[in-house]
């Protein structure tokens, strides 16, 4: 399959920047998979997983969190709030991530603002989870 | 007479010595913090760029979609945000960046409404009669993206009520520890690069699910990280000029220890000739 050019932006830092086969990002609207020559497209993405396939054909999965995808005819481009690839997540931290968000939530029932980042929060935590977990 | 002015010298030089101290430890405290501080500005960098070319790119494309993010308004309200340093002795720095918001809007002379992040920058927008929406003070050394979420919902929330036609980010460039540079960058309404807006198939970009959901989940979120991004530079700006500024200080105050020991030494010569004077003249009447 025809390579193209993507790059994984944090403000962290540039996790990714090279050819690859296929990618496939959780929108807030549903997974979308990229091929090459993908036609201009720009969409903001959820908590979920990012799947690429390197020209080797080896296939990379990481933990993405908000953030937004934008196809150029030059080049594909993830931005997100946060990133990290499978190997690379922690997963004790994420399992402590999720233990204290399922206290908040049940500590801040009354408050929707503090419940909503809780529950974000805890997304987050379960998505690093099942990230970790596929790659093992 | 002599004495006196010497015991005078002694006692200066002893406060200029302590000043230098206290400056000479700032200097330091300052380095040591810049080098993080460089460091997750730079790594931002490329985010930061990346996210306002998507900005601008895709407010050209959408020229015909007629999104309100992109459409140019009369202005009427105007809303800054002003990112400043907590405390002072940092050269020219926070001065730079306040002096540029506030001659920014003196053309047409519609007073800003203000977000100010920093205590310097609450400081001199309140003492300035400024109508200020939201105070952070001490938030650059640490910047959470829940904070910056929340200025970032504050901010487009006006916009989308028209209580803000213009909304401008202003904050300091991080160039290298000696070169800072005040920067105004225009968030909203998205402005659109020239040239960007006469390519072919412009208007071609699918928006999943539709251009407006597009933009409204994705603006607030690109504004909260150009808000992160901005700070994190700004505060890097804060320590290069602080250290910069801590460096000529202790510098200066070298150079008045040295010209004070000089006269020190000077007066403390003059008074040894005086006394060998008497002793000769009083041995020469007897």
């Amino acid at each position: 399959m025809t390579p193209f050019r993507l790059k994984i932006l944090t403000p962290e830092r540039l996790l990714f920047d090279g050819e690859v086969q296929s990618v496939i990002v959780r929108t807030t609207v549903g997974d979308k998979g990229i091929l090459a020559h993908h036609e201009p497209y720009v969409a903001a993405l959820g908590i979920g997983q990012a799947k690429i396939k390197d020209p080797d054909g080896k296939e990379r999965v990481g933990a993405v969190s908000s953030g937004i995808v934008e196809v150029t005819a030059e080049k594909t481009t993830i931005l997100a709030q946060s990133f990290e690839w499978a190997d690379e997540i922690d997963v004790d931290r994420a399992e402590k991530a999720r233990a204290l968000a399922e206290e908040n939530i049940t500590r801040w029932k009354n408050d929707q603002r503090k419940l909503d980042i809780a529950e974000y929060k805890l997304k987050r935590a379960i998505n690093r989870i099942s990230t970790a977990e596929r790659k093992l | 007479m002599a004495s006196g002015n010497m015991k005078e010298i002694k006692r200066r030089v002893k406060s200029v010595e302590s000043t230098m101290q206290i400056t000479k430890a700032m200097e330091l405290v300052a380095s040591s913090k810049l080098r993080r501080a460089k460091t997750r500005a730079e790594d931002a960098r490329p985010f930061f760029d990346e996210l306002y070319a998507i900005m601008c790119r895709t407010a050209g494309l959408t020229k015909g979609l007629d999104t309100v993010y992109a459409a140019k308004r009369e202005i009427k309200n105007r809303l800054y945000i002003v990112i400043a340093g907590d405390r002072g002795l940092a050269g020219g720095y926070n001065s730079n960046i306040l002096k540029l918001a506030d001659g920014r809007w003196t053309d047409d002379g519609i007073k800003p409404k203000i977000i100010a992040i920093g205590k310097k920058s609450v400081e001199f927008f309140s003492k300035r009669g400024y109508e200020l929406i939201g105070e952070y003070p001490g938030l650059s050394e640490y910047i959470k993206v829940a904070d910056a979420a929340d200025i970032a919902q504050t901010a487009t929330d006006m916009f989308l009520k028209h209580e803000a036609d213009e909304i401008v980010l202003f904050f300091t460039q991080f160039v290298s520890p000696l070169v800072q540079n005040p920067i105004a960058m225009p968030v909203l309404p998205i402005i659109a690069p020239v040239g960007s807006l006469d390519k072919p198939n412009s208007s071609q970009v699918t928006y999943d699910p539709s251009p407006d959901a597009v933009f409204g989940r994705i603006i607030p979120r690109m504004i909260t990280s150009l808000i992160v991004c901005a700070v994190n530079e700004s505060y890097a700006s804060e320590l290069g000029a602080r250290r910069t500024a801590m460096e000529n200080a202790t510098d200066n105050a070298q150079e008045m220890i040295d010209t004070l020991s000089l006269a020190y030494n000077r007066a403390r010569q003059e008074k040894i000739t005086n006394e060998l004077n008497e002793i000769v003249s009083g041995a020469n009447a007897l």
